[in-house]
């Protein structure tokens, strides 16, 4: 999960590189009325259970092989299978060379040859429709017509022919190839009611893709109360408005933006249909009137006609939509009590149990729930530790950010919480569903103890940390290749593109932050019965040391698991900068001119100094950012300082200092 | 022998004199990047009343299967053609993550099937292919080798090849390109829209400008006038560059880098683009 949290902050320029990453809100669809992938799922299914059966196999057919087939036929002397899967052949190669997208673009001859193909293939399955394998050999008819454009042809084939046989999964795909031909000939009306019919949410989609609104449901309705496309259209109503209303600040390019007045006609026209009782499908109205009057503020309206859409009838997918629906509302509305974490409690088992088509759905349901609702809700009673396991059981993203910022003690208490039985339903049902590394926590709070400091406790748990598990870290290509005793303000250690990105495994020899907390340890006591010159030299490794552990150091991956631009001093965290710079000063106090130069130049370093000494203001009128400097910054007066000592240096100005850029501009700047 | 030597540098004098003829052409040009090449008689009318005299076309985009590597994606429909007279150039996009690792043999790939799509849509004149990605430093280097190998399997062709370059690229190496162009536009941070518009402010502009003079290779200059839609906290947001900020930062980076001035190009050719600025912002931006 570490990596996870590593490649999810954002890039910083100029220093060693993560990749991007971004989360908005959870924004998943409550309200679903179907399997978008119903029809070919379906299909597909009974046609590689066709095959098995053919092939007389006791395994799975996953993949159509032609040549498997032909040889089976043969040895059956089945003659007409073995020509009919050989045209099949040669329809299917044609449309895998037809798609636009493989690298191998067709050529004009190549163009003109699949129509050749088609046009035999074509003639040839016509010939054999009324033979025993009438239905696989009309399909191929129809196929080949579809990828000709002969849809006029098709319409014809279906309504006199095709539409006769008896009923087969080729028959159902023939079907979907009517409608489609319906489609493309102008009957959309049919071709809408015969794709919903078969369940072809795709083709559906296509269709209705600039028609979806409340006035086309409406006009549907008024058409037929129970047709077909209404669960379509009435889903993708309902989630394009959530969509509306969730912030989402990356946008969405691709959806209809539905207004209020749009979704609250939508709800009372729902309630209207229900009043009627025309509709066989009623918790489908009544869920979305519910769900659209709560995403639009009316909460109690929302939570009154979702508590009544679970005891109403309809398909097992309204019903599953209401409950969940029921249960985001509840989980936002309803007091948070004892009662409360027995339903929950339920809930949370019905969700998680079973399989099938609703787990994915009910599971997504839980996550912003949970995201949205329950994390606030138990953390204003501070039921943190309830909440983190809620996290942890839906693999949340969230929970890997809330571990790794609260204080280490209260990480500890966590840690104990997760090994302890509990007097809650609740709580004792989430620890049964939690999945906890216990190397991964020893590991996560040593890092923590470090990142305050307590080098002693760090060292406690870090010690039970292996090496293997700190090798399969993504920051260890940075541990291997840098070291915390280099000065930053003097080398900086980048990695080459080849070693920073590279997929070869890193020797790790040792764990890095057991070895870093165990020197600071010593570094640290032995400073404090230190004096004079020594003890000043002391001062210097120290700041070397917390200046690189700190977040902007090269050895971030001491106490951070990821670097970003927007990276700051965290809650529960030392500001190992400011620590740094605060011994830079000690140091500075050395009667050693060397040293006391180091350690002045080191205190100007720009990521030890919270504001930089100027600052580039925008001009409007010139079109052109102005240096403006700021004597009251705290790099300023470092560099002020510096300046100072090296004209009193008798060693003179030190090469490091006088090849830095940045100082060479600041003792030039009334110039 | 001294006569030899004043021979030899009078040549070698001539051919200084002589100057290197710059690969990029002056004159107008905007990009299309639909999916179906099919154009309505505003575009059309556009294309003549700014004297475009090239188009760089979304061929297709190459994204990355995790089964299969980089395959093409989006491929363009030819349901029409260009007007006479003006240049198809191929744009290709490809996605970053593409260039996290050697993309063996892709170079060819994209250049056969450019040529087959050329060839079976009787697509004439080509001679330049563009490529299109927002390279970074984890990407750069295989980029640039594939570059490389691109320009070196385009050069049997006596093509050229250019690629685009963002703002945030300019501080890199050159890319081993004839030339590129300089993406005016994305310049700001999609989060910060209500501080900055995240197509194009010149305060996101200025800091890049002094990599302008020094930058390495030829630039053309590209300029927003598409709309970006999205919904943020239940609002709708429309964000567009303005004129005025459009030519703000056209008078800047000119002046930085009066090459820019050559040649011009806008993102992206649509009816509704062409609609939402006044013909004399067209001029302005196509003004040499």
């Amino acid at each position: 999960m570490k990596r996870f949290i590593l490649i999810s902050l954002l890039v910083v320029l100029g220093m060693p590189m993560m990749a991007c990453g971004w989360y908005g809100t959870d924004n998943i669809y409550l309200f679903r009325l179907y399997d978008s992938n119903e029809f070919s799922e379906r299909v597909d299914k009974i046609t590689r259970d066709n095959w098995k059966a053919y092939l007389g196999s006791d395994q799975d057919y996953y993949w159509f092989d032609a040549d498997e087939i032909i040889k089976a036929a043969q040895k059956k002397n089945d003659a007409l299978m073995v020509s009919y899967v050989k045209n099949l052949k040669r329809y299917l190669d044609v449309c895998s060379s037809v798609r636009d997208d493989s690298w191998k673009y067709p050529s004009k001859e190549e163009l003109a040859q699949r129509n050749k193909t088609l046009r035999e293939v074509q003639a040839y399955a016509l010939s054999k429709v009324k033979t025993k394998l009438r239905s696989q050999h009309a399909l191929l008819y129809m196929r080949c017509n579809m990828v000709l454009g002969l849809n006029r042809d098709n319409v014809t084939f279906w309504e006199n022919t095709a539409s006769l046989f008896i009923e087969t999964v080729y028959k159902d795909m023939m079907k979907n190839i009517y409608a489609g031909a319906l489609y493309k000939t102008g009957r959309d009306a049919e071709a809408g009611e015969l794709f919903a019919e078969m369940g072809d949410y795709n083709s559906l989609m296509t269709q209705f893709y600039k028609r979806r609104s409340f006035a086309a449901i409406r006009q549907e309705y008024e058409r037929d109360a129970n047709a077909g496309v209404l669960p379509f259209l009435l889903q993708d109503f309902v989630n394009n408005a959530q969509e509306a209303v969730d912030q989402d600040l990356e946008g969405k390019l691709f959806v209809r933006d539905i207004k209020k007045e749009e979704a609250m006609q939508m709800a009372q026209f729902a309630g209207q249909v229900i009043r009627e009782g025309k509709t066989k499908n009623p918790a489908m109205w009544k869920a979305a009137q519910g769900w659209l009057e709560y995403l639009f503020g009316k909460k109690q309206q929302g939570y009154d006609d979702i508590q009544q859409a679970l005891n109403m009838d309809g398909t097992e997918w309204a019903k599953t939509s209401a409950r969940v629906i029921h249960f985001y509302i509840k989980s936002d509305v309803a007091p948070l009590n004892d009662a409360f974490d027995k339903w929950l409690t339920n809930e949370l088992q019905w969700i998680n149990g079973g399989e099938g088509p609703y787990e994915g759905f009910k599971g997504g349901a839980l996550t912003r729930a949970i995201n949205q609702q329950l994390v606030d809700k138990y953390d204003k009673v501070g039921r943190d530790f309830t909440t983190n396991a809620l996290l942890n059981i839906t693999s949340n993203y969230a929970y890997e950010a809330r571990i790794n910022s609260m204080k280490v003690e209260r990480l500890e208490d966590f840690f104990t919480y997760t090994k302890s039985p509990s007097d809650n339903e609740l709580d004792e049902y989430l620890k049964g569903q939690m999945k906890i590394s216990p190397t991964k926590m020893y590991e996560l709070i040593g890092t923590k103890h470090l990142r305050v400091c307590q080098w002693e406790q760090a060292i406690n748990w870090l010690q039970q940390v292996p090496v293997s598990y700190m090798a399969e870290q993504t920051q260890v290509v940075y541990a291997v290749n840098r070291k915390w005793t280099i000065e930053p303000w003097i080398t900086r250690q980048w990695l080459k593109d080849e070693i920073e990105y590279s997929n070869e495994k890193q020797k790790l020899k040792s764990n890095y932050k057991l070895d870093f907390a165990k020197e600071m340890l010593a570094m640290e006591k032995e400073a404090a019965i230190m004096k004079g010159d020594a003890q000043c030299q002391r001062y210097y490794d120290l700041a070397i040391r917390y200046a690189q552990a700190s977040y902007s150091g090269d050895c971030w991956y001491l106490t951070r698991y990821g670097k970003s631009w927007t990276d700051s001093v965290e809650v529960n965290e030392a500001n190992f900068g400011q620590i740094a710079k605060q011994l830079l000063q000690k140091a500075s106090q050395t009667k050693d001119p060397v040293l006391k130069e180091k350690a002045l130049f080191g205190s100007c370093y720009y990521y030890l100094n919270p504001t930089p000494w100027y600052e580039s203001v925008w001009n409007n009128d010139n079109s052109r950012f102005e240096i403006v400097y700021r004597p009251q910054s705290a790099q300023f007066q470092a560099l002020l300082a510096l300046e100072q000592f090296e004209k009193s240096n008798k060693n003179g100005v030190s090469a490091i200092v006088s090849n830095c850029d940045v100082y060479t501009t600041f003792i030039k700047r009334n110039k | 022998m001294i006569k030899r030597l004043l021979l030899s540098s009078t040549i070698l004098l001539l051919l200084a004199c002589q100057g290197k003829q710059s690969p990029m052409k002056e004159g107008n040009a905007v990009y299309y990047w639909r999916t179906d090449l099919r154009l309505d008689s505003t575009e059309r009318a556009f294309l003549k009343q700014y004297h475009i005299n090239k188009v760089y076309c979304r061929y297709f985009d190459v994204v990355m299967s995790d089964s299969l590597g980089p395959i093409p994606n989006a491929t363009l429909k030819f349901s029409e053609t260009l007007p006479a007279g003006v240049e198809m150039i191929p744009t290709v996009f490809i996605v970053e993550s593409c260039m996290h690792q050697k993309p063996e043999g892709l170079a060819r790939k994209i250049v056969d099937r450019i040529l087959q799509m050329n060839e079976t849509n009787d697509i004439k004149g080509v001679r330049e292919i563009q490529i299109d990605c927002d390279y970074t430093a984890r990407s750069r280097m295989f980029y640039y080798q594939f570059l490389e190998e691109l320009r070196l399997v385009l050069s049997t062709f006596n093509y050229q090849l250019s690629t685009t370059i963002r703002l945030h690229q300019l501080s890199m190496k050159v890319p081993p390109v004839d030339y590129g162009v300089l993406m005016l536009y994305n310049t700001g941070h999609p989060m910060k829209f209500m501080e900055r518009n995240p197509i194009l402010d010149i305060r996101d502009v200025a800091p890049y400008l002094r990599y302008l003079e020094d930058y390495d290779l030829p630039l053309a200059a590209a300029y927003p006038v598409f709309l970006w839609h999205r919904i943020i906290q239940g609002v709708d947001i429309e964000h567009v560059a303005t004129a005025e900020e459009i030519l703000k930062v056209k008078n800047a980076v000119e002046k930085e880098r009066e090459e820019l001035k050559r040649s011009i190009l806008t993102y992206d050719l649509a009816t509704d683009n062409i609609n939402r600025y006044k013909p004399e912002t067209y001029e302005k931006i196509y003004s040499h």
